[in-house]
């Protein structure tokens, strides 16, 4: 490995809770950390969560001090809005080609205060928000977001669409942006790689029968954290499409367990968080679990689960044929474990999606030469026995880029990718 | 001693000058005793801003700074390093958000002004009872004590063993290689346990860089990170060895829930009704059968039940693996027995992650019955064993069966606790060693330096404790850099001599155990290597004694009347 007096370089791909935990470790061992997100802010999917099980910690408050920790080290270099390209050589001396796109915002410039938002004539859905509310053209995901910097879409700016538009310049006062900046190629040359990618949900439209997208009140667990987050398209009010509080809702666990194969390992808990999270904004809410078996692994989740069901919320273990509309709301037909059939009426049903890898995981895994599993994680050396290790030296995994799993087994992956790396760097 | 407090008020481009009347705020000042400078800044924290600050300091022979500007979560840094640079110790230096908390909330700009200039009248009553700090470093041993010579332990120190850093690998019994030593095999590949510690073991025994102890306890852990004092005693001598290392990995593992208490699984009682380490014994070659499943009649079984979950209510959590590992029981029973009928009595399978549950459908597969039963009890009933089960919402029968196997609840190893004590790290309920954090810290304790890996934080998988082995060297070998010194917290918290009437209320209340108790002086002493300035002593304190550092009473007073005024 590279190991001279500044000590080993390594690139650290996804700045999610992953990412940063490696980088930072790393970096107070005096390594040199390139920590590389494709998105144009960082934090990852704990970002979007309101709050945390089981002891219901506010996320971004969480995250924020680790996050302000990256960007004030002198050894982490933060590149959003960039992507790993090639990856040559070998374990101590990788060479690395990055496409690193254009903001158009000066960083160095960028004060963060937003007022070039105002101006901007277009108006999109905002994905961070599930498409739960608007942005502009130049914008940052959500209130709070780190870089706090905006970013142009060209896709949708006025400008880049072939107009002359400018509004957003003439509204800064920092000459923070500038409509000339060019995508650049990087090169790097690090010791060790660790991959941090995440995960994403699984595809509702695989699943017709549960409505989504079809029917008006049946929304994915990642729209309701949205609903839930103070920094969300409704400020944390928990409102139905039509703006008025539901009386009763369902959640519906192992949504494309089966189409998987595989159990998601997290979607019990957010799903009982979610339970405990709507019953204390609305407390008179009427909440149905529908599941076929708990998983609550280890010496904590269990109690969790027990309180958010004596305080009053119903687990049904089911299985769910078809949901159609009634009235505003659902009708769920399902199964019960004996065979009977029965139907629930609710105004608002929660899928819980499986996680999957992140669609990239393909090229990524070309890129890097390591191979993904049948699923589409990113395999490991051996299953069972390392789950940090890949099958390429010095090139190494974490999180949910691995399989499913909680926050604090995925912080424990990327302590352990600094443990390996800083092992065979000395 | 003179003093020249400068006050720099940022506009913020418009941010905060289009909300603040920014000219006011330096006529209010200007005159103010104690102050020397009253200046706006288009952008301070600018690469022009930090220039004109430093030279500012400087020109005025300034002896503290209040910048109002934005959140010091975002610049606090920025100009403590330009205090630094013009020759001004950085904590004389108060910053105060006029941006995030003022300008960008108080839509009314006379309000937004009055609430402005009494943020900053705070900020310099304060500031100039500050006192100059200093960071301080100290020397610290990069070796290692690892307690509990299973799984855990040896992944931990093969990690961290290296020429310049020792690793001490203590275990209390005869030999290395914990619980997995004793397993045939291993889910989901069916690997042999043992031949995974012996393939551990290659790189850990003979390396000069590790000392393992066998049969011996430590029996003393003094000191803090960095500069841990550790009494290792071998039980079969008595002999005492002392060691100095810079932290400490806790990994003694788990043991089965004792299952007196719970007669209506026949333990202990009824024959041919075991528990899940005394089936992986049967199933050793090595072991008293032979490697051989049999009956306490020295005949083979011709049905087995596993019965899930055992304990769980009482225990009142779920231990994670049991569910995995009756698929291993059941693949196992099948492999050494082809003709058996392998019966799972389970509540809910808890199979997560991407290699679990493919790992049941082809247990599933082999012909193993499922069958929910939340409640089980078992009676002999002549030659054979009857197990009667119910559940709410499935079925309800009784089931037959010529060998029975309980899988209990783990719970952690029986001298866990003794560690917790000795260390001062908190035990849960269920006699657990707590992390630091449960979700950012999974592997730190509240003792800084001191981790805990594997069963002994709660059940986990043998992959998982290795997970955590690796993570703890992470952190180690992250803060521990052989020849590098460590940086003290500067913000801690003293206890006068003068005022402490030795009443100890700050020792049960300090979360980093850093507060100890002088004998002879009668008093509270604070560590400095373990205070994080959280100052929960000095809100206990019922004399005023203790203090952390630039938040002492008068600060604080001097901070809250200027706001108040």
């Amino acid at each position: 490995m590279q190991n001279d007096k500044e000590g080993i370089s390594v690139l650290v791909i996804g700045a999610g809770i992953a990412g940063i935990e490696s980088s930072l470790l790393l970096a107070n061992s005096g390594a040199k950390v390139y920590l590389v997100e494709k998105a144009s802010y960082f934090g990852g999917n704990v970002i979007k969560w309101e709050e945390v099980f089981p002891n219901m910690e506010c996320a971004t408050c969480m995250i924020a001090p680790k996050q302000q920790e990256v960007l004030q080290s002198k050894n982490i270099e933060l590149l959003t809005l960039s992507e790993v390209e090639a990856v040559e050589g070998s374990a101590g001396d990788f060479a690395v080609k990055l496409k690193k796109k254009a903001r158009y915002v000066n960083l160095d410039n960028c004060i963060g205060c937003n007022e070039c938002f105002g101006p901007c004539p277009v108006e999109v859905g905002n994905e961070f928000e599930e498409g739960l509310s608007k942005r502009k053209a130049i914008y940052i995901p959500c209130a709070g977001a780190l870089p706090n910097a905006p970013v142009i879409d060209t896709d949708n700016c006025l400008r880049f669409k072939g107009g002359d538009c400018q509004l957003c310049r003439e509204a800064c006062a920092f000459e923070a942006i500038d409509y000339t900046q060019q995508d650049e190629q990087l090169e790097l040359h690090v010791g060790a790689i660790v991959v941090a990618t995440g995960f994403k949900t699984f595809d509702l439209a695989q699943v017709p029968q549960y409505g989504y997208k079809k029917l008006n009140n049946v929304y994915s667990m990642v729209e309701v954290e949205r609903l839930c987050a103070s920094n969300g398209p409704t400020q944390g009010q928990i409102v139905l499409r039509n703006g008025e509080a539901p009386k009763s809702a369902a959640i519906l666990h192992c949504v494309g367990r089966d189409e998987k194969g595989y159990c998601s390992s997290v979607c019990c808990m957010a799903s009982i968080k979610q339970a405990h999270f709507l019953k204390n904004k609305i407390p008179e809410l009427k909440i149905v679990q529908l599941y076929s078996d708990l998983c609550v692994p280890g010496r904590v989740y269990q109690r969790f689960y027990e309180e958010v069901k004596e305080s009053g919320v119903d687990f049904i273990r089911a299985r769910v044929n078809e949901v159609t509309q009634k009235g505003m709301g659902v009708a769920i037909k399902y199964n019960t474990e004996s065979g009977q059939e029965d139907t629930l009426n609710v105004d608002m049903l929660i899928l819980a999606p499986a996680l999957e890898p992140r669609a990239d995981s393909a090229r990524l895994s070309e890129i890097l030469a390591i191979p993904l599993d049948r699923h589409g994680f990113f395999g490991e050396k051996e299953p069972d026995l390392d789950s940090v290790d890949t099958t390429r030296e010095g090139v190494f995994i974490a999180g949910c880029a691995q399989s499913p799993k909680d926050v604090p087994d995925t912080v424990a992956e990327a302590e352990a990718t600094v443990g390996r790396i800083l092992a065979l760097s000395r | 001693m003179v003093k020249r407090i400068g006050v720099y008020v940022c506009e913020c481009g418009n941010n905060i000058a289009d909300n603040v009347d920014i000219d006011k705020i330096i006529k209010t000042f200007s005159r103010m005793r104690n102050v020397g400078i009253v200046e706006k800044h288009r952008l301070l924290c600018s690469e022009d801003g930090k220039e004109f600050l430093k030279q500012s300091i400087k020109q005025h022979g300034l002896t503290h700074l209040v910048v109002a500007a934005c959140s010091p979560k975002q610049h606090e840094q920025t100009f403590m390093n330009v205090c630094t640079a013009a020759g001004l110790n950085p904590y004389l230096f108060q910053m105060t958000n006029i941006r995030e908390q003022v300008a960008w909330v108080t839509q009314d700009k006379e309000e937004a002004t009055d609430k402005a200039i009494r943020e900053i009248a705070a900020a310099i009553a304060r500031v100039a009872y500050q006192e100059a700090l200093e960071k301080r470093d100290i020397d610290v041993s990069p070796n290692v004590l690892v307690i509990g010579g299973g799984i855990a332990g040896i992944r931990a120190t093969r990690v961290l063993a290296s020429p310049n850093r020792k690793v001490h690998l203590v275990e209390k019994s005869s030999s290395l290689g914990g619980k997995v030593k004793g397993f045939d095999k291993l889910f989901t590949k069916m690997e042999s346990g043992p031949a995974l510690i012996d393939n551990e073991l290659s790189s850990v025994k003979g390396d000069e860089n590790v000392e393992i102890f066998t049969d011996s306890e430590v029996e003393q852990i003094l000191g803090f990170f960095g500069n841990f004092e550790i009494k290792v005693v071998n039980k079969a001598t008595s002999e005492a060895r002392d060691l100095n290392v810079g932290a400490v990995v806790l990994a003694t593992g788990f043991d089965l829930m004792n299952l007196e208490g719970l007669p209506r699984y026949g333990y202990g009682k009824l024959e041919d009704v075991y528990t899940s380490l005394e089936f992986e014994e049967m199933c050793v070659p090595g072991g008293p059968t032979g490697g051989n499943i049999l009956l306490k009649n020295g005949k083979p079984p011709r049905s087995v039940a596993i019965i899930h979950c055992v304990g769980r209510e009482d225990k009142g959590y779920c231990s994670k693996v049991c569910c995995v590992y009756s698929l291993k029981f059941a693949r196992m029973l099948k492999d050494k027995l082809p003709g058996v009928k392998a019966s799972q009595l389970y509540s809910d399978l808890c199979v997560p992650g991407k290699v679990y549950q493919r790992f049941y459908e082809e247990t599933k597969g082999l012909g193993v019955e499922f069958i929910r039963a939340e409640k089980t009890d078992v009676t002999r009933n002549g030659q054979g064993i009857t197990v009667s089960y119910e559940s709410k919402s499935g079925p309800k029968g009784d089931l037959a069966a010529d060998m029975v196997i309980l899988v209990p609840a783990m719970e952690p190893a029986n001298d866990t606790h003794r560690f917790g004590e000795m260390l001062g790290i908190p035990v849960d309920s269920e006699g657990f060693l707590a992390q630091e954090h449960q979700k950012l810290a999974p592997v730190a304790s509240s003792v800084e330096g001191v981790f805990v890996v594997g069963c002994a934080q709660g059940p986990k998988s043998i992959l998982e404790s290795i997970v955590q082995s690796e993570a703890a060297a992470g952190k180690i070998l992250s803060a521990l850099v052989p020849g590098r010194k460590l940086e003290l917290e500067v913000k801690t918290s003293e206890i006068s001599e003068t005022f402490c009437t030795g009443c100890k209320t700050c020792i049960s209340v300090c979360p980093y155990s850093a507060i100890s108790f002088d004998d002879f002086r009668n008093i509270a002493v604070v560590n400095e290597a373990l205070c994080h300035g959280c100052g929960v002593c000095a809100a206990a304190c019922p004399s005023g004694a203790a203090r952390v550092k630039n938040f002492a009473f008068t600060q604080i007073y001097q901070e809250v009347e200027a706001i108040l005024r």
